[in-house]
């Protein structure tokens, strides 16, 4: 029974490491370590988007065959601990004046991610016919000063259970476990292999697609294949037949607008209503503060500015971010960017 | 030695008759406590005795046969041993229980939460006294005692470890009955709240507080104060007793010739209506930074909460964009301060706070601008700084990752963003995302949302 499955981005997820797109010589280099069977720890480098975890799903699938499901894990490294993790965590750390030890009646200091959901994984033993597990760690450099801790667990469990790093930029990785790594860095599809899988995509679901607004695509997205084709199934919805106008129509509301909006609402100067959206935008997507200024930041960008203003609001925005970094109320920062941008806009 | 000992102590009842009594619920129907609670002693004593009676037969088989024929002994059901009162502070929970032994000629054994609640420790204190008879007890007939576990709220995970479940098989075991107080309710007590019957303690009315009052300024020769003096005392202690005996001792011992209004004045007990009238003053009162000062260090109001009230109202009061932007300019320093003192414990750093989040904001704001009415309001938003779902918002994504294994934070950012513009388009686009996903009502109000 085949499920009808109504995201196409989920639909058209590779299977294998033959159906990943692209990338030929990283999928030839990865066959041949599947072959000798033995490998260090890897690090995963590359832009958002373009397959670094599905590349290390693959990997795994094939590598650990029908054994995958118990020897394979993927950790989130951004995703913050939810409050029962934290307890256990807490109460975990504690040992008990029971036992043996200079230990005893101590808390032991482990940070709380890598006690509540790397150790329980790395530290049993793999199952059935594989030489080890393997462990995915998705945005490695989210962790922060907590990379101390993995240095540890990659040299003493490192026979027992490999790891695949993936992060988006390499210098958010501390040094030590760069030289315990084998470094790849992926590149996004080349053209011709992201227009076949288009192509492919809009035969089986009946699409008329010109070359033209392939490559028009493939701009815009500067070639992340799960952004492609949620712009290529949102513009089907409305004509089978996708030209370009449909397309740039489809990008404008696909893109983040409402960061776009509060950039505008700052520079018009209406204060309230800036930071009213603010913290919509807060309660929508959830976003740290850090993140929030530099969207921003990106999203200036976009807006046709002379140099100076650039500048200026561009040093605005980065002054706010610093001040943020200690701060404690992340809406007091951002209002303070708010005002800062509604003042500035008396002068445009 | 009269003259030394709180005011609090020296008129804490002696027996129930002569005490205003506060009155109580079980299960939202109106008793009376000291009857209820004289009641269930009496009971305690009697079933024990039938009890204890009954357990001998089975005392003795166990003695006699080997491990796998032991009987287990009967035990009281709990709730007709131990009983919870719960309330607020200072309403005469702990006075009842003293008044009552005092009456039935009965002794208190007292712990409460500054004792150090493990396991072991409770179990020390209070097993020798609960489980045996002590050797006086045959010398002499002995009062019976009577457990008094104070503050039981005070339980917590870490430093009391293991305390609930000693309670409750101490409960199983007693010899005498067992009171307990506690403040509020307590998601981690659940299970000793599902176990004991519990009466929920309302504090005194303000007549009855005032007799009590009265009654003491009479007995300590005190003369002067007016009633309406005494009313505003008793209002700003909300139900509090305890409270209300210690501010009215404050206030009569050392200075006795002051104006007693004026002491009466500077008391104060948190209200909200405070925090409202000193915004408003904060911002068209103040004019130089000693006021901003004195006025936020006069106030009882947690400084914690109050710059979350500047912010919020900052907009309203300050409306030109130059002012507004140097309001802002030092709140935001006023709360990078107050991140570094908390991360690094530089609290010597926290005058600099103070000045600036008060005077150097209300500063800000030109004389010359309107006065008129400026409405107030509530900080509205607050940041937890972590990322947190609600609880839809949780389902939908675990049902999301049974299909399609991303991260939460990536779902929320970039997956659920997309998946509501395509829902947003046609009723079937949205059936065929909900009957796939398997979807209930909640959840596919979280797609539908603009």
């Amino acid at each position: 029974m085949i499920l009808n499955i109504p995201i196409w981005r989920i639909k058209y997820l590779p299977n294998s490491l033959d159906e990943f797109c692209g990338r030929e010589k990283l999928k030839a280099k990865l066959r041949s370590i599947l072959d000798q069977g033995n490998f260090p720890h890897m690090l995963f480098v590359g832009t958002e988007g373009i397959g670094k975890t599905t590349l290390a799903r693959l990997f795994a699938k094939e590598f650990l065959g029908p054994n995958y499901e118990i020897n394979f894990r993927l950790v989130y490294a951004d995703v913050p601990l939810n409050s029962e993790e934290r307890k256990r965590a807490r109460s975990e750390a504690y040992i008990p004046t029971s036992k043996i030890g200079s230990l005893a009646g101590k808390t032991v200091r482990t940070p709380a991610f890598l006690q509540i959901k790397i150790k329980p994984f790395v530290q049993l033993r793999a199952l059935g016919s594989v030489p080890f597990k393997l462990l995915a760690v998705k945005n490695f450099e989210s962790l922060g000063s907590d990379q101390q801790g993995f240095r540890r667990l990659m040299e003493s469990y490192g026979s027992n259970c490999r790891m695949i790093l993936i992060t988006q930029n390499i210098s958010g990785i501390i040094d030590p476990i760069i030289s315990r790594c084998q470094i790849f860095m992926i590149a996004p599809p080349k053209y011709e292999s992201f227009k076949e899988l288009i192509k492919k995509i809009s035969n089986k679901e009946s699409l008329v697609l010109e070359e033209q607004v392939i490559k028009n695509l493939y701009r815009i997205t500067k070639g992340k294949l799960a952004q492609a084709i949620d712009i290529l199934q949102l513009c089907s919805l409305s004509n089978a037949t996708i030209d370009n106008e449909n397309l740039y129509e489809t990008t404008m509301n696909f893109t983040n607008d409402l960061i776009h909006s509060l950039l505008l609402m700052c520079l018009r100067g209406d204060f309230l209503k800036a930071r009213e959206l603010s913290r919509k935008i807060q309660s929508i997507y959830k976003y740290r503060v850090p993140e929030l200024f530099l969207l921003l930041f990106r999203d200036l960008g976009k807006i046709p500015l002379s140099d100076f203003t650039f500048s200026s609001i561009m040093n605005i925005i980065a002054d706010a971010d610093f001040r943020a970094i200690d701060g404690r109320d992340s809406d007091i920062q951002i209002s303070n960017l708010i005002s800062k941008l509604c003042y500035f806009s008396e002068f445009l | 030695m009269n003259n030394t000992k709180p005011w609090v102590e020296k008129y804490r009842p002696k027996s129930i008759r002569n005490m205003a009594l506060p009155s109580a619920k079980i299960k939202r129907h109106k008793v009376d406590l000291a009857e209820e609670l004289r009641k269930f002693i009496i009971n305690f004593f009697k079933e024990k005795q039938n009890l204890n009676e009954k357990n001998i037969p089975i005392k003795l088989h166990n003695r006699t046969h080997g491990k796998k024929e032991q009987k287990k002994k009967l035990s009281l059901a709990s709730e007709k041993s131990a009983v919870l009162l719960e309330g607020p502070p200072g309403v005469g929970k702990t006075s009842i229980v003293y008044a009552l032994a005092n009456d039935l000629d009965m002794d208190v054994i007292e712990t409460n939460a500054s004792d150090v609640r493990t396991k072991n420790a409770l179990q020390s204190k209070l097993s020798e006294t609960i489980k045996s008879k002590s050797i006086m007890d045959y010398i002499s007939k002995s009062k019976k005692k009577l457990i008094l576990i104070d503050e039981v709220d005070g339980i917590y995970g870490a430093s009391d470890r293991g305390a609930v479940p000693t309670i409750l098989s101490l409960i199983e075991d007693t010899q005498f009955p067992i009171i307990m107080c506690s403040n509020e309710y307590k998601q981690n007590l659940q299970s000793l709240y599902n176990k004991v019957s519990k009466y929920e303690i309302s504090p005194l009315s303000n007549e009855e507080m005032m007799k009590v009052l009265k009654s003491i300024l009479k007995n300590e020769n005190i003369t002067g104060f007016k009633d309406d003096d005494l009313i505003l005392l008793i209002e700003k202690n909300h139900g509090d007793l305890r409270g209300l005996i210690n501010d009215l001792q404050g206030i009569t011992q050392g200075q006795f010739d002051k104006k007693n209004l004026e002491l009466i004045g500077d008391l104060h007990r948190d209200s909200t209506e405070e925090i409202f009238g000193l915004i408003q003053d904060l911002f068209l009162k103040v004019s130089s930074l000693k006021e901003a000062k004195i006025l936020t260090s006069k106030s009882d109001v947690d400084y914690n909460f109050l710059y979350k009230w500047v912010n919020e109202n900052l907009p309203t009061f300050i409306k030109m964009k130059p002012a507004l932007s140097n309001a802002y300019e030092n709140l935001s320093i006023a709360d990078e301060i107050f991140g570094r003192i908390q991360k690094n414990q530089y609290w010597s750093l926290l005058p600099y706070f103070f000045d600036l989040f008060a005077g150097g904001v209300a500063l800000t704001r030109k004389k010359s601008s309107h006065q008129g009415f400026h409405r107030v309001s509530f900080p509205r938003y607050s940041t937890t700084g972590y990322f947190s779902l609600t609880a839809s918002e949780q389902s939908l994504a675990e049902k999301i990752k049974e299909k399609y294994d991303i991260s939460e934070v990536e779902i929320i950012q970039n997956f659920l963003p997309f998946i509501r513009m395509l829902c947003n388009y046609s009723r079937k686009q949205l059936k065929n995302v909900s009957d796939w996903l398997e979807l209930d009502a909640s959840e596919k109000k979280i797609l539908k949302k603009d």
